[in-house]
């Protein structure tokens, strides 16, 4: 019987299969060259100044959120996207946090804050054909405040708990009534939890609620079709013309359409948007920004009003539990280093405990300035001596300490490495443990015993601030004070019971003075949460308040 | 159809429905034992700013505060007369959820077995017909390489080339006919490597013998007896191997589709793991596990047809999940008269 196979020449084989891997090699390098040196934009900038109507344009997300039922969702950093186009607020809030008519045209107050009347635009219409008066406005204040919890949607989280009831007068004017002083009402008319649907919709079941085509708005775009996690497309409103002043222009929005389309994988966003096969791609890695920068595309990181990111330290558990330990892990952190190696030149460092484009903003970084000189001084004063290993201790205690990075923010690992480093150097002995969001939210969103917990938090307004300080009316206790320090509930009172904006500022500046002197907070650097790399013909973008990208304004290029 | 084949089927079908109604409950007692549930973990973000109160009337509506083997039993009673219920994440019905996914799913799938079957038989027919100085060594290492190289860097690297350097599909419009094929390649590569495998080492246990030798000897070309002769029996194990990637293609689905940016079962899944949308889930599951026991029992319908000697009558002693009847003994002689060779 003879053999048919086998007996091959091992040396030459060896030498083909060498030869044929080096193949393999250069070319997977030539196409991976070819693929990093992606030709970027055509031209970029040179537009005329002159909006053009007309255009479509794709943005690509990283998720589409959850339900669609508005109340449950308007709160989602990816939904916003699309009810900031189909539906319109009360209040136009911008960057800056000022507060400006919108469906709103104006408002008054009593003088104890517990009484507001609004006065509404004439002539605005849901894209059903319904008006949207007085008797909608109180239907939508209504289900904002208090939801249908028995029938599965809930009320708008942030909303004031303060709400008593809201009546319609007469066609346009709304009189909204406060159990106690809430100046924090016309501003978060303009949240993105804050928009008006029309009254059918609301009387929805959650289920058909859920559905966008059912969700009607009276935004300057409708929604033409939507898939499930997949897309939304958006047309514009032709006889829409009740934009907000201050963004410049009251009429129907210059693009056609508006499609936001689901790419999970960030790195097929941007290099859609690199070659042309979309316009604005969201949330882009900091790393990646400079380069796109030099090819031309324009980059915009709007802050959004809110806290800093930080970490807010727990006065119950040690080590946080001795204001000297505070105070040095405050000056132990060094920003810039953070800035540097975490973020871009985009990227700023917190100022207080609330970031800096908020109005009522005052700096306060002289107070926790890094000076690790200090810190150890602080350390040496608390008695927490350095051992052998460079671990301090203090009656045979190591100075011990774990980080939880927030998984809402994508930057929070490589934060937590870089002050794990910078506080090892002080001496602290400091673990870091990563949970996903749905672990993040069992173990450590509300866990009590925990040193520390790292903040990312948008507000719209100041006065969101008296709500975290203690536990007094459902307070969320950010520092383990209960009602404990005397100065703090004095200052919540202050800020919670203003009725005047500018004494509110003053008792907002003294808080936050008090808390960063006793090191409650160590703010690390302030938050841009939203990151858009665009086509650069794609120009006059406004971005609110809350750092949502609005296309309503925006106009393509010929 | 004769009695035998009836009692056959009517067995496997049994089996199917118990398969199908064990990995309900199995999902079901997975997703329960996480912690938390999809709406309490929505509502407990702190930016919501909820009470508890408010939370736990919500969490009531859903009916997630029942205990767990009354939430099973309401689920499975929900489920055996075809009611799949409402996804606790969207709020919207899991069949049209469902329904939304399938096709494009099933599109890539079929896309990716096409291009894996094309790919393993090719590169197989090459290990054989290829002069063994040319390339016949680097052929026989391709399913390694296949195999090691994960579907994501080739997922990435398509995109890179062909979508953004190349221009010939458009990412956004990810269900494309181009689209799918490079989507499909990235997810069969994987697949025609095991295919391949299985395929080449039956060939090579063929054409060593006899009767090839012989069919060799009265000039049957490579390429002839290839088609005739080798190809056939070398084919019954590759059924069995196709039918097990069904949830090879099911589950590289999830990476591809995610890359691709196409909305199918995977990226479902993926959304709602990620939210433990028990729902969604369990209807997925049981899809899947309905698609893999009928794919295996066509399986085992084909093997009759590429081998004779396979009979129905004993097919019901295997296990289900078990793949493919017993191989056909080297030893017998397929041709009808024994030839010596010398």
């Amino acid at each position: 019987m003879s053999t048919t196979s086998s007996g091959r020449p091992p040396g030459r084989t060896g030498r083909t299969r060498r030869a044929v891997q080096a193949a393999v090699a250069a070319l997977a390098t030539v196409t991976l060259t070819a693929a990093c040196a992606a030709g970027g934009p055509a031209e970029a900038g040179g537009g005329s100044g002159e909006p053009r109507e007309g255009g479509d344009i794709v943005f690509l997300i990283d998720s589409l959120g959850d339900t669609w039922i508005p109340n449950n969702s308007s709160i989602s950093s990816f939904q916003g996207h699309v009810w900031g186009h189909v539906t319109d607020k009360l209040v136009y809030v911008d960057a800056e946090g000022e507060v400006s008519p919108w469906v709103a045209e104006s408002w008054e107050q009593n003088d104890d804050a517990t009484q507001f009347t609004l006065h509404l635009k004439d002539g605005v219409t849901f894209s059903d054909g319904s008006p949207l008066d007085a008797a909608a406005v109180v239907e939508n204040l209504d289900t904002w405040a208090f939801g249908a919890p028995d029938a599965g949607i809930s009320p708008v989280g942030l909303f004031p708990k303060t709400y008593d009831r809201a009546e319609a007068v007469d066609e346009s004017t709304v009189e909204v009534y406060f159990d106690a002083p809430t100046l924090g009402f016309v501003p978060t008319l303009g949240y993105h939890g804050s928009i008006l649907v029309s009254p059918e919709t609301l009387a929805l079941p959650a289920e058909e609620q859920a559905d966008l085509s059912n969700d009607i708005g009276s935004g300057p775009f409708v929604v033409e079709s939507w898939k499930e996690g997949d897309s939304v497309v958006l047309t514009k409103r032709e006889d829409y013309d009740w934009g907000p002043e201050a963004v410049g222009h009251t009429g129907p929005a210059y693009l056609d359409t508006i499609t936001y389309k689901l790419v999970a994988e960030s790195s097929t966003r941007t290099g859609a948007v690199q070659s042309g096969q979309a316009d604005v791609a969201y949330n882009a890695t900091p790393q990646e920004l400079d380069s796109f920068k030099e090819q031309g595309f324009s980059v915009d990181v709007p802050r959004y009003l809110g806290f800093v990111n930080g970490y807010r330290l727990n006065t119950r558990v040690a080590p946080f539990d001795d204001t000297l330990v505070r105070q040095a892990f405050q000056h132990g952190i060094d920003r810039d280093e953070i800035l540097s190696t975490v973020y871009t030149e985009d990227w700023s460092a917190a100022e207080g405990l609330i970031q800096s484009n908020v109005p009522e903003a005052t700096d306060h970084s002289d107070s926790f300035a890094y000076d690790p000189e200090l810190a150890a001084s602080l350390l040496d004063e608390a008695g927490w001596t350095e051992g052998a290993d460079g671990v301090r201790t203090k009656d045979g205690e190591p100075l011990e300490l774990t980080l939880y990075p927030n998984p809402y923010l994508a930057t929070s690992k490589a934060i937590d490495e870089l002050v794990a480093q910078q506080l090892g150097e002080l001496g602290f002995a400091v673990d870091i443990q990563a949970y996903d969001v749905v672990t993040f939210g069992e173990r450590v969103s509300d866990n009590t015993s925990l040193s520390n917990y790292e903040v990312t938090r948008s507000f719209i307004d100041v006065g969101t601030v008296a709500s975290i300080l203690t536990d007094a009316e459902n307070g969320e206790d950010w520092f383990g004070l209960g009602q404990s320090d005397e100065r703090t509930n004095e200052l919540r009172d202050a800020v919670a019971q203003a009725t005047d904006l500018d004494e509110r500022a003053k008792a907002v500046d003294e808080l936050q003075e008090h808390l960063l002197e006793e090191a409650y907070f160590a703010p690390v650097t302030q938050i841009v949460q939203r990151i858009y790399v665009s086509n650069p013909e794609l120009h006059d973008v406004t971005y609110n308040g809350v750092a949502y990208a609005s296309y309503y304004t925006a106009w393509l290029e010929d | 159809m004769n009695a035998s084949y009836l009692r056959f089927a009517g067995r496997r079908l049994l089996q199917a429905v118990v398969v199908v109604l064990l990995a309900y409950v199995f999902t079901f007692v997975v997703i329960s034992v996480l912690p938390g549930d999809p709406v309490t973990n929505t509502l407990r973000n702190p930016e919501n700013g909820f009470t508890e109160e408010e939370i736990a009337r919500i969490v009531a509506y859903y009916g997630l505060d029942q205990p767990v083997v009354v939430q099973l039993w309401q689920s499975l009673s929900h489920f055996v007369v075809g009611d799949l219920g409402v996804s606790l994440r969207s709020n919207l019905p899991v069949t049209r959820l469902v329904a939304e996914v399938v096709p494009s799913t099933l599109a890539l799938a079929a896309s990716a077995l096409a291009v894996a079957l094309v790919l393993a038989f090719a590169v197989a027919y090459g290990t054989q017909n290829l002069p063994r100085r040319y390339g016949q060594g680097v052929l026989r290492a391709l399913p390694s390489l296949f195999l090691s190289v994960p579907a994501f860097v080739v997922g990435l690297l398509l995109i890179q080339v062909f979508a953004f350097q190349l221009g010939l599909f458009r990412v956004i419009e990810p269900d494309g006919a181009w689209a799918t094929f490079f989507a499909a390649v990235a997810l069969g590569i994987p697949v025609s490597a095991q295919v391949a495998e299985v395929l080449i080492t039956g060939l090579d246990h063929e054409s060593r013998q006899e009767y090839a030798a012989v069919a060799r000897s009265r000039g049957l070309g490579q390429a002839r007896l290839f088609a005739k002769h080798l190809l056939k029996p070398s084919s019954l194990p590759v059924v069995t191997v196709v039918a097990l990637t069904v949830g090879e293609l099911l589950g590289g689905a999830l990476i591809i589709e995610t890359i691709f940016g196409r909305t199918g079962v995977g990226s479902l899944v993926q959304r709602s793991v990620s939210t433990q949308d028990l729902p969604v889930l369990q209807a997925v599951v049981s899809l899947a596990a309905v698609v893999f026991v009928v794919v295996n029992l066509l399986a085992d319908l084909v093997y009759p047809l590429l081998d004779p000697r396979v009979r129905l009558d004993r097919a019901p002693r295997k296990a289900a999940g078990q793949p493919g009847p017993e191989q056909p003994t080297p030893e017998q002689p397929i041709l009808e008269r024994q030839v010596s060779v010398p």
